[in-house]
């Protein structure tokens, strides 16, 4: 169990530093985020490795197990990170409900 | 039999202010009545007072100029650098809604949908009729020029036909820019997209309604022949106000119309 904790705690990142979005609110990085990641989300695995430069290192992903990050995975994490729970429910029901007032 | 030695204006006693404030006070207190208790009593009387404390104080503002001559040169001064200040201070009043404007549409929240004009929001062509009423008040402010020229050359007529001219334009934009806010398909409860055009619009609109009286008024004492070829500060502080109003317009359109479509 201890062990599991330190690899958990270790393997743990934030979301770097982003130079389009530069100052302290950062509320348009985590909506940037959630609109490439919802506009992808439709999108089969296959062919967004073919779409994005980083095919290589989605193939890699393939591979190793769980070592490195997918792309759109990436952004998942990003806005998970960056954005308010309390947002990203709110726009997931929104999404659903057909009232998201975003362009996906 | 003293007379004053200077030529400055030395004001009667007069109860015109005091019936202004209190018409503030009733017009005041009134909103909230009709605001919060569906009552508009208070309101229309502060209304009723208020209208009448304007006739009448400016009808003695005439009186002591027109018909009584204390409106020396010095007088005047003092007259055209209070229209100017009263100008200055109705453009900061202008400025504040046009920042909030920017402010949001700068920089649009993701309530909105991140962009301007946000989602849902199907904003009025700015070729249509936004630019039509471009072109009457700009047409207004030539017309306005020709009946101010007329009027310094002696020119009764078309001062006369010059002034009506204006007059009606401005007449025809009211008109225009109601029929717009009846067909809008967005209302002033509309989000802050909502909120910003008519705050912005609805209070020039009001502007133009109170330039527009000032030019009737100046309409009938031209008619009165209160004006002299090289005397005439009524009117031409109608004209600065006329002006004002619109410049106000041309900001509102290049940027609520135009840009913020």
């Amino acid at each position: 169990m201890a062990e599991d904790m330190e690899t958990k705690i270790k393997n743990y990142k934030t979301a770097p530093f982003d130079s389009r979005f530069p100052n302290q609110n950062q509320t348009r990085n985590c909506w940037q985020n959630y609109l490439v990641k919802t506009r992808f989300h439709h999108v089969d695995q296959a062919d967004l490795e073919l779409l994005t430069s980083d095919f290589h290192r989605c193939q890699k992903a393939m591979t190793a197990k769980g070592g490195d990050i997918s792309v759109c995975e990436w952004y998942q994490r990003v806005y998970q990170s960056l954005c308010p729970t309390s947002w990203v429910t709110d726009w997931d029901e929104q999404r659903a409900e057909g009232t998201f007032p975003g362009k996906i | 039999m003293t007379h004053q030695s200077h030529a400055y204006h030395m004001v009667k006693p007069s109860p015109w202010p005091l019936t202004g404030a209190l018409s503030a006070l009733l017009m005041t207190s009134g909103l909230a009545m009709w605001f919060h208790f569906h009552s508009m009593t208070l309101l229309m009387l502060g209304l009723l007072t208020n209208t009448l404390t304007m006739y009448q104080w400016w009808r003695d503002v005439t009186r002591e100029s027109t018909y009584q001559g204390h409106h020396t040169p010095p007088v005047q001064k003092g007259l055209r650098y209070g229209m100017i200040l009263f100008i200055t201070s109705e453009i900061f009043f202008f400025a504040g809604f046009f920042w909030a404007f920017y402010h949001s549409s700068l920089a649009p929240t993701p309530q909105l949908g991140g962009h301007w004009p946000p989602t849902g929001i199907t904003p009025l062509n700015p070729l249509e009729v936004p630019l039509l009423n471009t072109s009457v008040l700009l047409a207004s402010g030539v017309s306005i020029t020709w009946a101010h020229h007329s009027l310094m050359e002696n020119n009764r007529n078309q001062t006369i036909q010059a002034l009506l001219i204006t007059i009606l334009l401005g007449l025809y934009f009211t008109l225009l820019q109601a029929s717009e806010y009846f067909e809008s398909p967005f209302t002033i409860s509309d989000g802050i997209y909502g909120s910003t055009f008519f705050v912005a619009t609805g209070f020039h609109g009001l502007h133009v309604i109170i330039g527009s009286t000032f030019l009737t008024i100046c309409f009938i004492r031209q008619l009165m022949f209160h004006f002299t070829s090289k005397h005439h500060f009524g009117f031409e502080a109608a004209a600065w106000y006329w002006h004002f109003v619109d410049v106000v317009w041309l900001f509102l359109y290049v940027s609520i119309y135009w840009w913020g479509s």
